[in-house]
């Protein structure tokens, strides 16, 4: 396995874990932002903003939780075959379908950049009484499914080199 | 090609996709934006994205971390322990008595959390070994655990009715109050069945042996305490809501926080249970976040070639069926397809297909919700795939073999099957209780 591949699955690995274990802490901050919300609605006036910041704060949480929830290997695959498999075999069909989740997170990074393109060039923003910008939060999915896109590359990598007898 | 051949070859392409063993979230939205782009060109390259921003604005969804967040806290501090002695003593001395518990107990476990992970967690760790080591037959105990964590979508609060509300349009709060007493009545189907099995086979689920029997009054008592816990927790988030004070996902929020609370005033809330409820909450909410953001794209492409219509002419006017027999085959190629599907994958791909069918049939999608979570119960615990099954192979100590875990699980479908049949052909077992609250 040429050098630069290895030290690339090294370093995404490691980005994502590290952002991985950052944002799985978002649960606490989505909650605060719930918890006000209903604080605020009994005891003084309701708040604007907390419904929207609840909803950016999910989107963040599992477009950027998304790349450490592929290294804990927490989605969901269907195992009537592939459960029966010799890691070998698994390996090898990795090796292949993957290109397909590559060219799904492609099309939605595309459509991310475009969407995000236009949040900047004309301000949009959300049709609310808060109104607020769209940007930042686009930006931030565009950079997790960026993120994801790294990941699934590094996936396969990794299958490659196992294929190969290397364990990275 | 038509439309309908479109569809047809899309749905195909899918199952041969996940058949690879792909994730599967990256094997539906491959299909989706594969088809979108072919349909469409670049105009539909933005599919992928657009199904993202929709997914946002779909605030109930929040409800699904926090579900997730209380359940892994209530089954990892294993607070459900003191519950499991509170049933244990109380009915130990009964002919299955401990598997009538292990129903209660999953009762009360699902009132607290909205998924069936969390009942699976506690019945495998806490009441499976101790049933094993009681002489109770594996089979009857596997298969108890696994029908009783099921309840855990029926009784409020369910994921699966929030979920399912999104796509039908109903409000949440009728739908959990409609899964009440269905639920309450399938776990006395479960009782009764328990009881009538172990009457004519004792060896099954022998009592408990005399000197074990022998358990103050007193301690008896205090051990009805821990039955508290759940009802603080579930009235914490529920009285709320109920009064209008608060929306479904602040309540969520709050029920999370109370299910933490708990675990810390008890001591439980170590570092290591810490850490694995918070991440193992990030791992299973993106797991189905990206599976519902793939599935709304491949929905949207559905959609765009107007499927469901064709497929409700098929049923009314060209088979010329009236809609009860339509309803009941929906049910029964529903609970085939869960048979092989990935209840996931059936709940953001079938349900689209099914729920506007049969409002267009004219039949109350409240009722409804209370159909297709029984049906999605049945699919949960029937092979070749099913969310407990897998559950539970995980979880169970080896000697608990999967022909086991398989054959376990028979005699419950049937039950749950006979509880669908009776919410069918009675509508107000789950309609009275939400008209009773909401028609005040």
């Amino acid at each position: 396995m040429p050098v630069f591949l290895l030290k690339y699955v090294r370093i995404v690995d490691a980005v994502n874990h590290r952002l991985g274990r950052v944002i799985m802490y978002g649960i606490f901050v989505i909650a605060a932002i719930l918890l006000w919300s209903s604080i605020s609605k009994t005891f003084f006036l309701p708040s604007l903003w907390t419904l929207e910041m609840a909803q950016f704060a999910m989107v963040a949480y599992y477009i950027l939780g998304g790349p450490y929830s592929i290294q804990l290997g927490s989605n969901v695959r269907m195992d009537l075959f592939y459960g029966s498999w010799t890691d070998r075999r698994k390996a090898w069909f990795d090796a292949f379908t993957v290109f397909f989740l590559i060219f799904y997170l492609g099309v939605l990074l595309y459509g991310g950049i475009s969407s995000t393109t236009y949040a900047f060039e004309y301000g949009e923003r959300s049709y609310s009484s808060w109104r607020p910008y769209m940007w930042p939060i686009k930006t931030l999915m565009c950079i997790g499914i960026f993120l994801m896109l790294l990941q699934s590359l590094s996936e396969l990598v990794k299958d490659v080199a196992k294929l190969r007898g290397l364990e990275v | 090609m038509p439309y309908e051949t479109i569809a047809i070859v899309m749905f195909a392409l899918m199952m041969l996709m996940l058949m690879t063993g792909q994730r599967v979230f990256g094997a539906i939205g491959f299909v989706a934006v594969i088809a979108a782009l072919l349909l469409w060109g670049r105009g539909g390259s933005d599919l992928g994205f657009a199904a993202a921003m929709k997914l946002m604005k779909w605030y109930p969804l929040l409800t699904l971390p926090m579900f997730i967040f209380m359940g892994y806290v209530l089954s990892e501090s294993k607070i459900a322990d003191d519950l499991y002695r509170m049933f244990h003593v109380w009915m130990g001395p009964v002919k299955g008595g401990l598997a009538i518990g292990t129903i209660g107990l999953m009762v009360l476990v699902s009132a607290m959390n909205g998924l069936s992970v969390a009942g699976m967690a506690i019945g495998a760790t806490i009441a499976l070994p101790e049933l094993l080591r009681r002489g109770y037959d594996k089979r009857m105990v596997t298969g108890v655990i696994q029908a009783g964590s099921a309840l855990g979508i029926l009784v409020p609060p369910s994921v699966v009715l929030v979920l399912y509300a999104l796509i039908a349009r109903q409000p949440v709060g009728q739908l959990w109050l409609a899964g009440v007493f269905p639920g309450l009545m399938m776990a006395g189907l479960f009782m009764v069945y328990i009881t009538i099995r172990c009457q004519l086979q004792p060896e099954l689920g022998p009592a408990l042996p005399k000197h074990e029997r022998n358990v103050p009054l007193g301690e008896k008592i205090r051990l009805l305490r821990a039955g508290l816990l759940p009802i603080f927790i579930f009235a914490s988030m529920m009285i709320p809501f109920v009064n209008g004070w608060t929306s479904l996902v602040e309540s969520s929020a709050i029920g999370a926080l109370a299910a933490f609370a708990a675990a810390i005033l008890k001591g439980r809330m170590t570092r290591r249970v810490f850490d694995t409820s918070v991440r193992q909450t990030l791992a299973i909410t993106c797991m189905f976040m990206w599976i519902i953001l793939a599935a709304l794209g491949f929905g949207a492409v559905f959609d765009g070639l107007g499927a469901v219509r064709a497929i409700e002419a098929l049923f009314s006017e060209q088979l010329g069926l009236n809609p009860w027999t339509t309803l009941i085959l929906m049910q029964v190629s529903f609970l085939l397809m869960g048979t092989f599907l990935d209840d996931t994958a059936m709940l953001v791909i079938v349900a689209p297909l099914y729920v506007p069918l049969v409002g267009a049939l004219g039949f109350d999608l409240i009722w409804y919700g209370v159909l297709y979570t029984i049906t999605t119960q049945i699919a949960y615990m029937t092979p070749p795939f099913g969310y407990n099954l897998f559950l539970m192979r995980a979880m169970a100590p080896p000697e608990i073999r999967l022909k086991d875990i398989y054959s376990s699980i028979i005699p419950f479908v049937g039950v749950m099957i006979v509880a669908l049949g009776l919410v069918m052909v009675f509508p107000e077992i789950a309609l009275w209780f939400p008209g009773y609250v909401y028609g005040k």
